[in-house]
C-alpha cells in the first residue's frame, strides 16, 4: 500500500517536472532580441458595463445596458464615447414613476498611469459631454397635506406620460483599465456630473435621466459608476 | 510623479461632487408649501376692525365622527381648516359656547343637555394639483372658494367676506376669510 503511493507521488512529480521545464522552455524567446524597442497595442476597445446587467438582474427597480467604446489616439490619451438605456422605478409614498430612455456620451480619456515594459494597463481621468432622451410614466400619486383629518387625500391612479424629455450635461471621469488576458480588460470608474440644460416636464419633474442619474432638488450634480469588462481589437502596433 | 500630483485635482472633485450629492431630500420639510388649510378670521360684526373671539368653540366636519383638533371647546379667533382633496365641498359644524351637561347620568346619553349654538357652513371649490417636488409629491390647490352659511333660523354667523379676490388659495400664510358674528 504504502509502496504504491510513494510510486504514484514519484510519478505525480516527474509529469509536473517535465510540464514545468517544457513550459518554462516556451516562454525562452528563441531568438534573443536585445533591442529596448517595446511596442503598444493600438486599436478600438469595446466594453460592456457588466455592473449595469447585474444591477438589472438584482434590483427590481432598474434595468439598463451600456456599450462603451475607446480608441487610443496617442500614448495616453484616447476618445470614449457610451452608449446606453436605462429604466428606472422612482417610488415613494406620494409619487410612483417610471422613467425610461437612452442616451449618449463622448469625449476623452487620458492615461496617467506609466506602464512597465508592454504592459496596458490605464488609472485614468477622462471628460465627457452626456445627452439623453427620455420620458417619465408618472402612474400614481397622492396629494401631500399635513392635516390627515379627512382621509384619504386625493390620489390618482391614471398614467400620465411626460414624454420628448431631453438633457444635456458634463462628466468627469476616473478610474482604471486592468489588462487580464490578452486585449481583455477590466474596467471600473466613477462619473460626477453636472447637468447643463434639461427639458422640463409641465406641472412635474425629472426625477431621474437615463445616464445622468438621479437628480437631486438642491443642486445640478449627479453621480454614477461602470464596471466593464472589454476587448480590444488590435489594429497596430506602435513603438512606445 | 508630474502625473500623480494631476490625478489628485479630479479626486479631490469627486469626493467634494459625491458628498454634495448624498444629501438625503426625500423628506419632505415642513417649509415648503403643501396642500392649505383654509383660514378664517372671526370679527366682530358690531365693529368690523375688530377681532372677536368665540368662546368654547368646538368645530367637527360633517360625516366625521372626530372633532378637529385644536378645536375641543377653545376660546379662539382664528379657524384653520383643512379641506377634502378628493371632493369638491366640505362641511363643517362650527358649535359656538359650547357647554355639556349629562345631567348625572353619564351611562344615558339621552336626557344629555347640549348647550350652545351651532351653525353649519359648506364651503364649495374647485381642486387642482400642482406639483410641488419629489419628496412631497403633488399639492392641491383650491379655486373659485365660496362659503354658504345654512339658515337654521338662529344663525351666530351673521355674515362672511371673501378676502381672495378670487385667485385660488395656494398657501396658508395668509386669512381667506372672515366671518363676523
Amino acid at each position: 500500500m504504502t509502496m504504491t503511493r510513494i510510486f504514484t507521488f514519484f510519478i505525480s512529480t516527474m509529469i509536473l517536472f517535465c510540464v514545468s521545464v517544457n513550459a518554462q522552455n516556451d516562454s525562452i524567446p528563441k531568438a534573443v532580441n536585445d533591442s529596448l524597442v517595446i511596442k503598444q497595442k493600438y486599436g478600438l476597445r469595446i466594453a460592456g458595463d457588466i455592473g449595469k446587467l447585474a444591477r438589472s438582474f438584482l434590483d427590481d427597480e432598474y434595468t439598463g445596458f451600456e456599450i462603451a467604446a475607446d480608441f487610443r489616439l496617442k500614448k495616453d490619451l484616447y476618445i470614449a464615447g457610451e452608449l446606453g438605456f436605462e429604466e428606472k422605478s422612482t417610488v415613494n409614498d406620494y409619487l410612483d414613476i417610471n422613467t425610461t430612455g437612452s442616451y449618449l456620451k463622448a469625449g476623452i480619456d487620458l492615461n496617467m498611469y506609466d506602464n512597465w515594459l508592454d504592459m496596458d494597463n490605464m488609472i485614468y481621468a477622462g471628460f465627457r459631454v452626456g445627452a439623453s432622451t427620455f420620458s417619465h410614466d408618472l402612474n400614481s400619486f397622492t396629494v401631500y397635506h399635513t392635516n390627515q383629518y379627512w382621509e384619504p387625500q386625493y390620489s390618482s391612479d391614471e398614467v400620465q406620460e411626460f414624454s420628448g424629455l431631453t438633457a444635456f450635461w458634463g462628466e468627469l471621469i476616473l478610474g482604471m483599465k486592468v489588462e487580464l488576458f490578452n486585449n481583455l480588460y477590466m474596467g471600473l470608474n466613477v462619473q460626477l456630473k453636472t447637468l447643463v440644460t434639461e427639458k422640463e416636464p409641465d406641472n412635474f419633474q425629472n426625477v431621474f435621466i437615463p445616464g445622468f442619474g438621479k437628480t437631486y432638488d438642491s443642486s445640478s450634480i449627479g453621480t454614477s459608476y461602470s464596471y466593464t469588462l472589454a476587448y480590444r481589437i488590435p489594429l497596430y502596433k506602435k513603438a512606445k | 510623479m508630474k502625473k500623480i500630483k494631476l490625478i489628485i485635482i479630479p479626486i479631490i472633485l469627486l469626493i467634494v461632487g459625491i458628498s454634495i450629492s448624498c444629501e438625503r431630500d426625500d423628506i419632505c420639510p415642513e417649509s415648503t408649501s403643501t396642500t392649505p388649510n383654509l383660514i378664517i378670521d372671526l370679527y366682530d360684526s358690531d365693529n368690523p376692525d375688530s377681532s372677536k373671539n368665540a368662546y368654547n368653540m368646538v368645530v367637527y366636519g360633517e360625516d366625521n365622527d372626530e372633532i378637529l383638533s385644536d378645536y375641543e371647546s377653545v376660546t379662539t379667533n382664528q379657524l384653520v381648516l383643512p379641506l377634502k382633496t378628493d371632493a369638491n365641498s366640505t362641511t363643517y359644524i362650527l358649535h359656538k359656547d359650547y357647554s355639556y351637561d349629562d345631567n348625572d347620568t353619564p351611562d344615558d346619553t339621552s336626557d344629555d343637555i347640549i348647550g350652545g349654538n351651532q351653525d353649519i357652513i359648506t364651503i364649495n371649490y374647485l381642486t387642482e394639483e400642482i406639483y410641488v417636488s419629489r419628496a412631497c409629491g403633488y399639492k392641491t390647490i383650491y379655486k373659485s372658494v365660496e362659503i354658504t352659511v345654512e339658515d337654521d333660523g338662529d344663525n351666530w354667523i351673521i355674515s362672511t367676506e371673501n378676502l381672495t379676490d378670487n385667485e385660488p388659495i395656494e398657501d396658508d400664510y395668509d386669512t381667506h376669510f372672515y366671518i363676523f358674528h
